[in-house]
């Protein structure tokens, strides 16, 4: 268990895209770390990182096969070899596909069941028991976003990468896919999100009142939440990227402080050289996190977790 | 005079009822076979964290009798989340001082292992609560059990199955090192309540919300009799937190370490150095077959009412107290 480190300092240039070069498990997956079996959340996200590189090719492609292999008959993707269950991450999925430009009917279809999927919280059983015993929860349960697993709970982080995307999808593949389901579904989502606002202006996980008590956001969360009403609900986002900025001035969390440079970029209130003042922590073994940080520094000034122009709005960073 | 039972009161005993009910039909899986043993329970002193904790935790296992040559261990403190204004996590000079132990007294490998419930970045949690500078090479040593490589274990609640941390699975000895805190939702949390660490994010996500849908009680209880053969609990004690547990509660000095193998024992005796009736947890009543009564508990070193105190406890557990 007590395993040696891989060198992540490889090169002048892009050590952690080597660092996922050379950690890719032979299956053509990534496991969360070095050695460990293949899941297709960091199997995506060093997918989209690698991609940035003409030279990864080989392994992109591999990558590629894996992903294909672990589509569902129904719809979405299995989440590791060995648990062939679609979840949340079948929305990572979904933006890779779009990022590919891969509309096939097993995108279609996975389209249609991320419409389909509601948090459980809106349904009858859900509301039936806040009716004996009222909910010590204090947000509106007819705002369903989406959970991190099929017939449990919507939360903040599954809802805002459903709601990334779907908006991507919808803008790279129009009518191809179910555009009214789409944006009715996000609409929803989006509502939900806000109404899940902590006091101080950020996301947590998506509590923001409970027993009383107001609790207080993360960064990290506060990063995605914000990604997903980048299309839609800029305007009302305004306070809480005052709170998103505060995190990135603040923030020891590597992890948080890559969304947040993806976030801020985004919003155009980052440049892509910027690093994060207070990021504690060396060179790491954590491959997801290494994806994510290379995707925050992609050279393109919409990273490729963003938007388009013509969804975001945006002219300029 | 006559008897009322509003809704507060009916809802955790009816949830008792039901746990105690389904504890009986599930009993050929919950509970060992055999006659029941008295469980040791070892209560000792610490006034603070400044103290020689490493000659306390070597004396709490020797007075529980553990052998732990030749055993991969697998420490599972509480780390949750932080906030310098409270207590929420286990304390890291106890953590080190229990690997330091473990390794003195034989234990092959010592790991410490934690997934927590709401933050991905299980690392900055544990820089932020002091565990890289508390503990000799705490990287090499930590794992995330949330991303951890997971094992399918049928028949978790029902018919349902679950994934566990294959770190969990796979030790020898797993020892929860919870802190004493008292829980919004479950009224106390100690040693069983701690074993939703090992559940993986990566597959339930952040919160592991499914638990919440198989129900707190029963998942606690199944988590108990999946790794409650090869458990111990070393309960963190010194400082527990009070109140609005087990984020935004307030600190609260009690100056005990609390060791033993049996974790319904374990957390039956926190109870009571709480100052809370076990017998009003449905997780335990239901572990323990409704039979919380002392006489199974072996009590070592310092008496229960020698180092009791009531812990606060929010309305919605207040019929909890021990009267």
């Amino acid at each position: 268990m007590l395993v040696d480190k891989i060198d992540v300092s490889l090169g002048p240039t892009s050590p952690r895209l080597q660092f996922l070069q050379k950690t890719q498990n032979s299956d053509g997956g990534w496991g969360y770390f070095p050695g460990k079996q293949s899941w297709i959340e960091p199997t995506v996200y060093a997918t989209l990182a690698l991609s940035q590189n003409p030279a990864s090719a080989p392994q992109v492609a591999r990558a590629w096969n894996l992903i294909r292999s672990w589509e569902l008959p129904q719809a979405g993707w299995q989440i590791s070899p060995q648990i062939a269950e679609a979840n949340w991450t079948s929305a990572l999925c979904i933006n890779l596909y779009a990022a590919r430009g891969i509309c096939d009917s097993h995108l279609i279809r996975t389209v249609d069941w991320m419409i389909q999927t509601v948090g459980a919280e809106g349904g009858f059983l859900a509301r039936a028991r806040a009716a004996i015993n009222p909910v010590p929860n204090e947000c509106d349960y007819g705002l369903q976003g989406w959970p991190w697993r099929p017939n449990t709970s919507s939360w903040v982080e599954p809802t805002a990468h459903a709601i990334i995307a779907l908006n991507r999808a919808a803008v790279t593949f129009g009518n191809r896919i179910n555009l009214a389901g789409v944006r009715a579904r996000i609409d929803l989502a989006e509502r939900m999100l806000l109404d899940r606002r902590c006091q101080d202006g950020g996301w947590n996980y998506g509590n923001r009142r409970v027993l009383r008590t107001w609790l207080p956001s993360f960064p990290d969360t506060t990063a995605l939440a914000l990604l997903g009403l980048l299309a839609n609900r800029r305007a009302e986002a305004t306070t809480s990227l005052a709170r998103a900025q505060d995190y990135w001035r603040g923030s020891t969390s590597p992890l948080a402080t890559a969304w947040l440079k993806i976030c801020l970029r985004n919003y155009g209130l980052l440049s892509r050289q910027q690093s994060p003042p207070a990021a504690g922590g060396g060179p790491s073994q954590d491959i997801l996190l290494a994806a994510i940080q290379s995707l925050g520094e992609a050279a393109e000034e919409h990273c490729i977790l963003g938007l388009p122009d013509s969804l975001a709005g945006r002219t300029s960073a | 005079m006559k008897k009322t039972m509003d809704r507060r009161k009916f809802l955790p005993l009816a949830g008792a009822g039901l746990a105690t009910g389904y504890a009986a039909i599930h009993r050929g899986q919950e509970k060992p076979s055999g006659p029941r043993t008295a469980s040791s329970v070892a209560i000792l002193k610490a006034a603070s964290y400044e103290q020689d904790l490493l000659d306390h935790i070597i004396r709490g296992l020797s007075e529980c009798g553990l052998r732990v040559k030749g055993k991969n261990v697998l420490l599972k403190p509480n780390l949750v989340e932080f906030s310098a204004d409270t207590c929420i996590n286990t304390d890291p000079r106890v953590v080190a001082a229990a690997v330091e132990a473990f390794e003195r007294l034989g234990a092959a490998e010592v790991i410490i292992g934690e997934g927590p419930g709401h933050r991905r970045d299980t690392l900055d949690v544990a820089e932020q609560a002091s565990y890289f500078s508390a503990i000799p090479q705490f990287e090499r040593r930590f794992v995330d059990l949330n991303r951890d490589d997971v094992s399918f274990v049928k028949h978790f609640v029902d018919s349902s199955g679950i994934y566990l941390a294959n770190t969990a699975v796979r030790a020898d000895l797993i020892v929860s090192m919870p802190k004493l805190k008292t829980h919004h939702w479950s009224g106390v949390t100690a040693s069983m309540k701690n074993y939703f660490g090992v559940v993986p994010g990566a597959v339930y996500g952040w919160p592991k919300n499914q638990l919440h849908f198989f129900g707190i009680t029963p998942s606690i209880l199944a988590l108990n009799r999946i790794l409650g053969r090869k458990s111990f609990a070393i309960v963190d004690g010194i400082v527990g937190m009070e109140g609005n547990g087990p984020i935004q509660g307030t600190p609260k000095h009690c100056g005990v370490l609390i060791f033993g193998s049996d974790l319904v024992a374990v957390d039956a005796s926190c109870c009571r150095v709480m100052g809370v009736d076990p017998n009003g947890l449905s997780y335990l009543t239901g572990a323990a077959d409704g039979n919380l009564a002392t006489e199974w508990i072996e009590q070592r070193g310092e008496r229960i009412e020698n180092v009791s105190q009531n812990f606060a406890l929010i309305k919605e557990f207040a019929h909890l107290r021990k009267s």
